[in-house]
């Protein structure tokens, strides 16, 4: 007998949205996460495309629709181990994490005043820490605390208990294996940054100053590790000059071979960001082509006109540090003039492309092409970056249809 | 608007010159940042990997920047496209001797694999005819019976006292010597030209051959005999001690074969020399210093060839092998003399033999570099003095600036011609 549930994996803008639109026609969706929270990559940007919304913005509703349709059950880090079975017919085992922390969690915050120990915040790309019991996001879902025990120091668990009003912290708690039996399942993984320090000549990870497009929006959003706004690592100064390196692992064969579609545009943005918080603040985008597909030639046009930017056409592939000031030297070659030209600047942002979550450590059982993105098959859908390197709207658009395929195959039989 | 044609066929000829992966240059311009050669006036080798896509022939070939690369693959092994362009620069090279040099069959032989059987024809024979002639032929050899024996005992010309050995080896160098030297300032002489024409240089700034020569040819020289621009390239440090060794044994058996050279011709010192004679272990010394040499540019060039940064071409491998084939000839035939073995004229011959194919090489093969490169740096030289004393000159002469134009980088600047082609073209 088939099955008529769907499972999504990843719960992030596109794994919400195919369960949503799934969920809306009346079939049965497990949504399964691996981070203790909802919302993917659009949970830490600043703004996000096409119209430069606060993330806020789009996950809130979703939110909403998930937690009105008693159709979906959201398992959050929780895992995908095993596949097996065939279209209409799958068995899932699905591991969920320990959260140390049950369901009577109010999200009052008593329990992170006390705590000692801390843990660098992965959310924040390691510009900040947070407590060993920590709320992953202000508008954290399921919005409870996660306990990382590694991180507790002395006499914090019983600090913690202590605290704790409601009975929701178990310390006891063990890791679950759950099985699922679904008709179709919908891929949702998602992307990662790619791993910037294999741009040895870009200096990341070695120079302070030089940070990823993703640390970028961190530092620019009112829940990253500066409140909002955007300072340099080094010594938390406001930058003056700042250097946008395009296709920093993308367009690469050594690297990501394709065009990771979005971080042209995310420099753009990105340059308004320092506009807003500092009409002098001098952008230079150093690129190979300036890529805004579509529409998105028009956000080109306004980025000019509204922020202080320098375009150098030329790829930069040499950065230096002066260890005085931390200011950094990029050197590129200016392609139109023909002349190699070395840009001082406080801080440099590699436009780092995007990896398919699944390009390591993918489960057995999905097909993924060569860079690890995932490869449809009957039963098994990809929609948003999981599939390809997508903007948010497209993304969604994918959900939806991949909702729809989903849908058919169960129908179908 | 004018028309640019690309010329498919020079595009052709670069690709099968080695330089195959040409095409898939996208113009990022990562090559010309991660060189550590490249100057800010003068970056290389995007520019050059765009001509050639073209197929400006002309421009490339004289253009300093061919010679100016030591080909240490960074810009290879940072290609996001696998564009290879130390290598395409490699072949570029390849083709700019064949263009400067005149007889051009000869290139052919050197830069064909099928010319090698005839090289070695033309270089035993030369040899073995020459021995008959002079020197009543080499022992343990065939000697044909109608070619005119001219002497086979000493000949006194003035005071010289020369013996047949001499008198053959003499037979065979001096002339090859002088057609060598002839074919190197021809090529030089087109290749400077090109540089200068190509580089736009006014003719207020240009200079005479001696100009040229008195001033910039020494720094140059001095340059080259510390490698250190070799050794710029971070990325060649592994081949630099090979190279610079080769170069140091070359010089050191140059020197050695001066002396024997008027010793022996002029005041009749004849050789063999005593294995302890001063100039003996000198050349020794450079014998060794150039098989040492060879055996490590081979390990280190296979060793890169594995790690994707180089690809080392047929004329690579000539050039290098032809080296340790005259190094290894020469130190056997002492070897087996000393040993007292029967078959060291024969070997004394091959040797010779090994010795006249790299002479002959010099405006040919791969080993043109020695020439051409020095005359690339010669001109890398003089022309950062132009460039100097003309912004120089642009300094004084210009009005005073009222209020500097903060014009984005290089926008504003005119697009050098192969730019201009492409923005044409599209």
């Amino acid at each position: 007998m088939a099955q008529e549930k769907i499972l999504v994996v990843g719960g992030g803008i596109s794994g919400v949205t195919a369960a949503v639109e799934a969920a809306e026609m009346e079939y049965d969706v497990y949504l399964v996460e691996k981070e203790p929270t909802l919302g993917g990559r659009v949970l830490q940007l600043r703004y996000y495309f096409p119209k430069l919304c606060p993330p806020t913005c789009g996950l809130e509703i979703n939110y909403r629709r998930i937690k009105s349709n008693p159709r979906i059950t959201v398992y959050t880090m929780a895992t995908v181990k095993e596949i097996s079975g065939g279209p209409g017919n799958y068995r899932v085992k699905v591991e969920i994490a320990p959260r140390y922390v049950n369901e009577n969690c109010t999200a009052c915050g008593e329990c992170e005043k006390v705590c000692q120990g801390e843990r660098v915040n992965t959310f924040d790309f390691g510009l900040s820490k947070t407590k060993a019991i920590y709320l992953p996001h202000p508008m954290a879902f399921p919005p409870y605390y996660v306990l990382d025990k590694s991180a507790l120091a002395e006499g914090d668990l019983e600090r913690i208990m202590a605290a704790c009003k409601y009975n929701a912290i178990d310390p006891n708690m063990q890791p679950q294996t759950v099985e699922l039996e679904v008709g179709a399942i919908i891929w949702a993984t998602g992307w990662r940054p790619y791993d910037a320090t294999k741009l040895d000549n870009l200096g990341y990870g070695r120079f302070a100053n030089v940070i990823t497009n993703m640390q970028m929006e961190r530092l620019a959003s009112p829940t990253g590790p500066t409140g909002g706004k955007i300072l340099r690592p080094s010594d938390q100064t406001e930058p003056k000059t700042v250097v946008f390196v395009q296709c920093a692992g993308s367009r690469d064969e050594n690297h990501l071979s394709y065009c990771s579609y979005i971080c042209c545009l995310a420099s753009l943005k990105q340059s308004l960001y320092l506009a807003e918080q500092n009409p002098e603040i001098e952008s230079y985008i150093f690129y190979i082509d300036i890529r805004t597909p579509g529409r998105y030639e028009k956000f080109l046009r306004r980025a000019q006109e509204e922020a202080r930017i320098h375009f150098i056409k030329g790829k930069v592939a040499k950065i230096e540090e002066d260890p005085e000031t931390k200011d950094l030297v990029v050197t590129a070659e200016d392609t139109l003039s023909g002349k190699k030209v070395q840009q001082r600047a406080n801080l440099v942002v590699l436009a780092v492309g995007m990896q398919p979550s699944l390009a390591e450590g993918a489960v057995s059982g999905v097909s993924v092409d060569e860079n690890g993105f995932v490869q449809v098959t009957e039963g098994m859908y990809a929609c948003g970056c999981a599939w390809m390197p997508l903007d948010v709207m497209t993304s969604n658009e994918t959900a939806t249809a991949a909702a729809l395929k989903a849908i058919q195959t169960i129908v179908r039989g | 608007m004018a028309r640019i044609e690309p010329d498919v066929k020079v595009v052709k000829e670069i690709q099968a010159a080695g330089g195959d992966t040409i095409k898939k240059c996208y113009q990022c311009a990562t090559c010309a940042s991660v060189c550590p050669l490249a100057t800010e006036d003068v970056p290389f080798p995007r520019k050059q990997m765009l001509l050639g896509q073209w197929g400006f022939k002309e421009k490339l070939l004289s253009d300093p920047a061919l010679w100016l690369c030591h080909q240490c693959g960074d810009c290879t092994l940072y290609c996001p496209r696998g564009a290879r362009p130390g290598d395409v620069l490699g072949a570029l090279r390849n083709m700019a001797v064949r263009e400067l040099s005149e007889f051009k069959f000869l290139w052919t032989f050197y830069n064909k694999p099928w010319g090698l059987a005839i090289l070695l024809a033309i270089s035993l024979a030369t040899v073995w005819l020459t021995l008959c002639i002079f020197a009543g032929g080499t022992p343990g050899f065939p000697v044909l019976p109608y070619l005119p024996h001219l002497s086979a005992e000493e000949v006194h010309i003035l005071f010289l006292k020369l013996t047949p050995k001499v008198i053959a080896v003499d037979a065979i160098f001096i002339p090859l010597a002088t057609f060598v030297v002839i074919m190197v300032a021809i090529g030089i002489n087109r290749l400077w030209n090109g540089l200068v024409e190509n580089a736009g240089i006014p003719a207020a700034y240009r200079l005479s051959f001696w100009g040229v020569v008195s001033t910039y040819l020494v720094p140059a020289i001095r340059e080259i005999l510390a490698h250190s621009r070799f050794l710029e390239c971070g990325a060649n440090r592994w081949r630099f001690n090979g190279h610079r060794m080769l170069l140091w044994s070359f010089i050191i058996l140059a020197f050695v074969t001066g002396v024997v050279f008027i010793a022996a011709d002029v005041f009749g010192f004849h050789t063999p020399w005593p294995i302890y004679n001063p100039i003996k272990i000198l050349a020794n010394i450079g014998a060794i210093l150039l098989i040492y040499g060879c055996i490590s540019i081979i390990v280190n060039r296979t060793r890169a060839a594995a790690e994707g940064k180089l690809a080392s071409s047929y004329q690579d491998w000539f050039l290098i092998y032809l080296i340790l084939a005259v190094g290894v000839t020469g130190l056997l035939t002492e070897l087996l003399r000393l040993a007292g073995n029967v078959i060291y004229p024969g070997m004394y011959a091959l040797h010779l033999a090994m010795v006249f194919m790299l002479f002959l090489s010099v405006p040919y093969s791969k080993f043109a570099h020695l020439v051409y490169r020095t005359t690339a740096y010669v001109f890398d030289l003089y022309s950062r003095d132009v460039r100097a004393q003309m912004a120089a000159l642009e300094a004084a002469t210009a009005p005073p600036a009222e209020e500097a134009p903060t014009a984005p980088e290089g926008a504003e600047e005119a697009p050098a011609e192969g730019e201009e082609a492409q923005e044409q073209a599209a």
